[in-house]
């Protein structure tokens, strides 16, 4: 369970999370909708620890993690898959994927192997490039290879940042295929997309932010929320 | 002379007194470019470090510990100082708007503080421990010091060492990856702190590595470290500020250069050809020669 309580977070003097409380459960995925600007990205980067909550409570199951840093909130079982990827230059795709396995701490080498195995049977594009150097894979297949990262890991909550920005609309509805993957696998998912459509079809429930407060939450099959959500973001 | 007698009598001496001299610019190099690369900072205390490496193997070999067993021990010793100097002098600033000044001028403090402190404990003078290994070999006509032999043949094992450590491991990985994107790496599950504060102290542990190899051929004197740190710092800067494979290619390269233009000119004109090529590459090509650690 994940819970979020008065969350509130700064850039410098830029007040830009203003009190957000949220709630989420094991398997569901909820949509973070909203404008530019308004502080959707900065509310992951608070959870993953990259912004340091200047109040409030972040909570995962037990788990206090506000305050902790990015690889102690890692080991506690949260994946950031970022906007722009953030696969590293320099690093094959096995060395980026070797690197999500540091989030469960004591795997045996096999088990290791096998979660790593298992990957490159889900995406056999990986897998036929494992020894090429990450950035030097398509846009899509770098998605992939983020999102392969955060899921070598199992996760418990995974936040995900615009993943179909750029991509052509077949690697679009894949990456919307692991979101549902991850949902299926009991992990929660916070996804924040401009592709309100497509997000709305792997959510389970939404929230809309404004100037870092949440300003409406709904449901993703109740029509009535859809269109309130349409007005509010004005697609 | 004849062509044949100025190769084997001139020439390739001068070659493998260069080839020495590469090697030992590359060990001090290495944890030079190492801590650039990873952190980001301008060690300027890296030279005392390794003066500090030399001075503690003087000390010990004096006090009855041989050579070999100091190859190992001095490193190990340097390590936890790196930490303390990690800890103590760069992580308070590392954070700070003017890194890169700071942890400069910072570092710089320190190498003025330990040059001045190991003139008050070991005096002024220049000392030299004695060969390890003496005697020279016959190389095809060519005779070369045994202990520069050796100096070239470790030399090449701690390269190709910490090149197999940094790029064909997982914990090399980890290194590679925080030194690009902190925060992704981070998120990942690498403890980047302890990564920092590693790099920081393993790149002291080479310095004082390359002062333990280095004693016996350089000698030790309270201002070894300045000596040497300046070809260093041109190494890391040609050869690309964080790269390995640039520090090891510039190294070498610079010292032939430097050994070989002594021959058709005075040498004190070696010098500037090779602070003009920093200055050089500064100017039309920064990135040096190669990439940066964790970069493409």
């Amino acid at each position: 369970m994940l819970a979020i309580r008065g969350l509130h977070s700064h850039y410098g003097r830029s007040h830009i999370i203003q009190g957000i409380n949220l709630d989420a459960g094991p398997g569901e995925v909820i949509g973070i909708f909203g404008r530019n600007g308004v502080g959707k990205t900065t509310l992951l980067k608070t959870i993953a620890g990259w912004v340091k909550p200047s109040e409030g409570v972040i909570t995962l199951g037990e788990l206090g993690l506000g305050g902790l840093t990015p690889d102690r909130i890692c080991h506690s079982g949260v994946g950031f898959v970022p906007e722009d990827r953030r696969i590293f230059p320099g690093l094959t795709v096995e060395e980026n994927l070797s690197l999500g396995l540091l989030q469960v701490k004591g795997r045996p080498a096999r088990e290791q192997r096998r979660a790593v195995e298992a990957i490159y049977d889900r995406f056999p594009r990986l897998g036929a490039r494992r020894h090429q150097l990450g950035t030097t894979l398509s846009g899509g297949e770098q998605q992939m290879l983020a999102m392969a990262r955060v899921m070598v890991g199992e996760p418990r909550l995974v936040l995900i940042d615009e993943p179909s920005e750029g991509l052509a609309p077949m690697i679009v509805a894949e990456v919307f295929a692991i979101v549902r993957e991850l949902r299926d696998r009991g992990a929660i998912v916070l996804l924040v997309e401009q592709n309100v459509h497509e997000a709305l079809s792997v959510s389970d429930r939404f929230h809309v932010v404004e100037r870092g407060r949440i300003v409406f939450s709904g449901e993703a099959e109740n029509a009535d929320d859809r269109a309130r959500l349409m007005q509010l973001i004005a697609v | 002379m004849s062509p044949i007698d100025y190769l084997q009598f001139v020439l390739a001496p001068q070659v493998v007194n260069g080839l020495a001299l590469g090697v030992a610019v590359v060990l001090v190099a290495l944890g030079l470019t190492i801590i650039f690369g990873m952190l980001d900072v301008i060690n300027m205390s890296h030279g005392e470090f390794y003066a500090i490496g030399a001075y503690v193997a003087l000390a010990m070999g004096a006090a009855g510990i041989g050579f070999w067993f100091l190859l190992v021990l001095v490193p190990i010793l340097m390590v936890p100082l790196g930490m303390a100097a990690e800890r103590l002098l760069i992580r308070p600033v590392f954070d700070s708007k003017d890194r890169h000044v700071t942890t400069l001028l910072v570092t710089f403090g320190l190498a003025l503080i330990v040059e001045d402190v190991l003139k008050v404990i070991f005096g002024p003078n220049t000392q030299r421990p004695p060969t390890p290994i003496p005697g020279a070999t016959d190389l095809f006509g060519i005779i070369v010091p045994n202990y520069r032999l050796f100096l070239i043949a470790v030399g090449a094992l701690i390269v190709a060492g910490v090149a197999y450590v940094v790029y064909r491991t997982r914990l090399g990985a980890m290194v590679r990856a925080a030194a690009f994107d902190r925060n992704m790496a981070a998120s990942l599950g690498v403890p980047v702190s302890l990564v920092y504060a590693g790099t920081f102290a393993f790149g002291v542990g080479l310095a004082g590595l390359a002062g333990v190899l280095l004693a016996p051929i350089y000698s030790v004197f309270p201002t070894m470290g300045r000596d040497f740190i300046l070809l260093a710092f041109t190494v890391v800067i040609v050869g690309g500020m964080g790269s390995i494979w640039g520090a090891v290619v510039a190294g070498l390269l610079l010292t032939q250069v430097q050994a070989l233009a002594s021959l058709v000119i005075s040498p004190v004109w070696t010098d500037p050809i090779v602070f003009g090529t920093m200055v050089a590459f500064l100017v039309f090509r920064p990135q040096g020669l190669f990439g940066r650690l964790g970069h493409a």
